[in-house]
């Protein structure tokens, strides 16, 4: 038994290109399979058009069809569909509707016509089996990313579909949770003979459970399985897959630190009774680009939360030796934060107003703004809403239009969040390119050690609410 | 008052609201705020947290006695010393309009701070038949509405960082997250549907919501009781 495309050909428009065309692929049963790709590649879509989602819930099928486990699933309901192929996705914040994991649960019980006798112990079961019988009645906004994948497991589990398909559902957290969930995905397969293919462009943590990769380029799968025991890193690396452990080889221009530009001295944050933060100081020059890293949940984000103002913070923070609390208003631009989604930080109805919107006051915005756009690539789209671009372009425009100010100090919160490693590299080329340019500080977040190793000349670590300087053997 | 019937409880309350708007009575609002206020304490409310959602509502009804009392529909129109005398009309009519608040405030807490928001809709689905898609959907959306303040601090906090000024309900801050709203709205929905909700299937019932005697007696005090009481008393 296995999920079959055959000779399938699907796109996003009705007349355009189609992302594939004339595709046909087997995944076993038998086998884990992991799939993987570039971003863009069309790794979710396959995911989508066997889960049933896709065609009715966006594209066009042209013709073929995909078949699980002999039937389509795209004409089944939805309660029969979810007995066929359950679906985990990328985002854990997104993916339940009530309020508690014991209610979630009932939900998806109640879904499937479980006898209402059955359900307190089927659930149960679904939570032991998960090893989170301790979170039956917290509220689901009080789970950490991780735990809500976990609850999102035993929801399958509970539902015991046929097969599972996992669209990154390592991406937003931690690596232990990660691997406690990869452990049991192996456990649903061996004991319910659950079948399971999963789409990453990162393979750290499935390489102790995958039976094979494939990798998709270009609509198309890449003849031949690759063993995940014993694979060849540059053949991977060369289709835009993150290996663990190789270097990024970045092209960077070395750099004379300047003047201190900002100072934390003993800042500390809490939320209710926690302390996030404990006396982090700290001081950052120009010209020198800082990666901070540290295990999900550190605080990193509320570091950098506390450094765009959202979060209230005990302690001081000096922005050219002034106080930012009391000049925040005043700052203007020289603070430049990049988020870890460019759309957060638009705020031009078009491309182009975007980049004036940086040069206001300015009286010759007009020319550098053209200028500028030409620079990255953009000039094309001057009049079309920045939402409209891709991913890649809303970045390029974001750190643009963050540079087009007197920018001193680029804080970037994860810059290179759930992106394949020809993203990851363009996104960090452009902004230490950036950085260097304007002889600014660049201080960058990232739970790839990797990365930070390669792009920053210091390296910090936020460990216990502290941050220190990082020094690992053979740095 | 946390065991009723949800719908019942909505029921009876909308009736006594009905009640009192018909009524003009300021003896009758006081008790009925009074009793809502000591049913809500009853029902393990916080001392603390019914004190903070009362404060604003006992502002209001302070202003709307002053309101009452120097505007009252007797009296000369503009303000003349006359209306600032002590008159007993007057008084009795900001009475009035500070009571009703204080009154229709007192339910409107009853009915909040008491019924479970994930019951209310269940019942709502079960006793008055309330389509199931309507049902979830609202949980759903009521889901992300942390998500969206969280974000909507975040886009604040953009803005802020390019040196725009905004305030609180800025358009140019909504328009992201109209934007992002719409793309939550769609994921939320596909990961609903492939837990195998459709919207017009047959689905179980874990814990049915019920009607017992007592939502029936308290939906009697209500709607007959009450007005009766109200119209005699």
């Amino acid at each position: 038994m296995s999920i079959q495309f055959k000779s399938l050909t699907f796109g996003y428009t009705e007349s355009g290109k189609p992302l594939f065309s004339d595709f046909s692929a087997e995944f076993e049963k038998e086998k884990i399979t992991i799939l993987t790709g570039a971003s863009g590649c069309g790794k979710s879509t396959l995911l989508y058009l066997a889960a049933g989602i896709y065609p009715h819930g966006g594209g066009f099928l042209h013709s073929g069809d995909v078949t699980v486990e002999g039937s389509l699933p795209e004409p089944l309901s939805p309660k029969k569909r979810c007995l066929l192929a359950g679906m985990m996705f990328q985002n854990p914040e997104l993916q339940f509707c009530m309020d508690t994991v014991k209610n979630e649960l009932v939900f998806c019980l109640e879904n499937i016509c479980t006898a209402p006798e059955a359900i307190e112990k089927t659930i149960d079961q679904a939570l032991d089996f998960c090893e989170i019988r301790h979170l039956k009645d917290r509220t689901l906004l009080s789970l950490s990313g991780g735990e809500r994948q976990k609850v999102m497991l035993a929801c399958i589990t509970a539902l015991c579909p046929r097969w599972l398909l996992l669209d990154e559902p390592f991406a937003n957290i931690d690596n232990e949770a990660a691997r406690a969930i990869a452990g049991k995905l192996k456990e649903l397969h061996q004991k319910f003979h659950m079948g399971i293919l999963a789409v990453d462009h990162r393979l750290d943590n499935w390489l102790s459970i995958a039976d094979e990769v494939r990798v998709l380029e270009n609509g198309t799968l890449l003849p031949g399985a690759i063993n995940p025991a014993a694979f060849d890193e540059k053949i991977l690396e060369s289709h835009g897959i993150i290996v663990p452990g190789r270097s990024y080889r970045p092209k960077l221009s070395l750099s004379e630190p300047g003047e201190t530009i900002l100072e934390l001295k003993d800042v500390s944050l809490s939320y209710g009774e926690q302390d996030i933060l404990k006396s982090v100081t700290a001081s950052f020059c120009r010209g020198i680009i800082y990666a901070v890293v540290g295990e999900s949940g550190c605080g990193k984000s509320s570091l950098f939360g506390v450094l765009s103002g959202l979060h209230k913070y005990r302690g001081s923070i000096l922005f050219q030796g002034k106080e930012l609390k009391k000049n925040r208003k005043k700052l203007g631009g020289r603070m430049g934060f990049v988020t870890q989604n460019p759309q957060d930080q638009f705020v031009g109805g078009t491309v182009r107003q975007e980049i004036l919107t940086s040069l206001k006051g300015n009286p010759k915005a007009a020319d550098i703004s053209e200028e500028i756009l030409r620079g990255i690539r953009l000039w094309r789209y001057r009049d079309v809403s920045p939402y409209l671009l891709s991913q890649g372009q809303q970045r390029r425009l974001g750190v643009a239009a963050l540079m087009a100010y007197d920018c001193q100090v680029l804080v970037c919160d994860e810059p290179t969040y759930a992106q394949d490693r020809i993203n990851t590299m363009a996104i960090m080329e452009s902004l230490c390119q950036q950085a260097r340019l304007h002889h600014a500080a660049l201080i960058f977040s990232t739970h790839d050690r990797q990365l930070a190793k390669d792009y920053a000349d210091e390296i910090l670590q936020l460990k216990g609410g502290v941050l220190h300087a990082f020094s690992e053997p053979g740095m | 008052m946390r065991s009723l019937n949800p719908a019942c409880k909505f029921t009876g309350l909308l009736a006594v609201t009905f009640v009192l708007a018909w009524r003009h009575d300021p003896v009758l609002n006081l008790i009925v705020s009074v009793l809502s206020i000591l049913l809500i304490l009853s029902a393990r409310v916080k001392v603390k947290s019914l004190l903070l959602f009362m404060s604003p509502v006992l502002l209001f009804a302070v202003g709307m006695f002053f309101t009452g009392f120097y505007f009252s529909a007797g009296s000369d129109m503009p303000v003349n010393e006359k209306t600032m005398a002590f008159a007993s009309s007057s008084f009795w009519n900001g009475l009035t309009l500070a009571s009703r608040v204080l009154a229709f405030a007192g339910i409107g807490y009853l009915f909040a701070l008491t019924t479970d928001r994930i019951l209310l809709v269940r019942s709502f689905q079960k006793q008055f038949h309330l389509p199931q898609i309507f049902a979830y959907g609202l949980l759903a959306a009521w889901g992300i509405l942390p998500h969206m303040m969280q974000e909507y601090r975040r886009t604040r906090a953009a803005f802020q960082a390019r040196g725009i000024r905004t305030f609180a309900v800025s358009p140019a801050l909504l328009g992201p997250l109209l934007v992002k709203s719409v793309r939550w709205s769609e994921e939320l929905s596909i990961a609903m549907e492939s837990k195998g909700f459709s919207g017009h299937e047959k689905r179980t019932d874990f814990q049915p919501v019920r009607v017992h005697g007592y939502d029936w007696f308290f939906l009697g005090l209500c709607i007959i009781v009450f007005p009766v009481a109200a119209v005699f008393v």
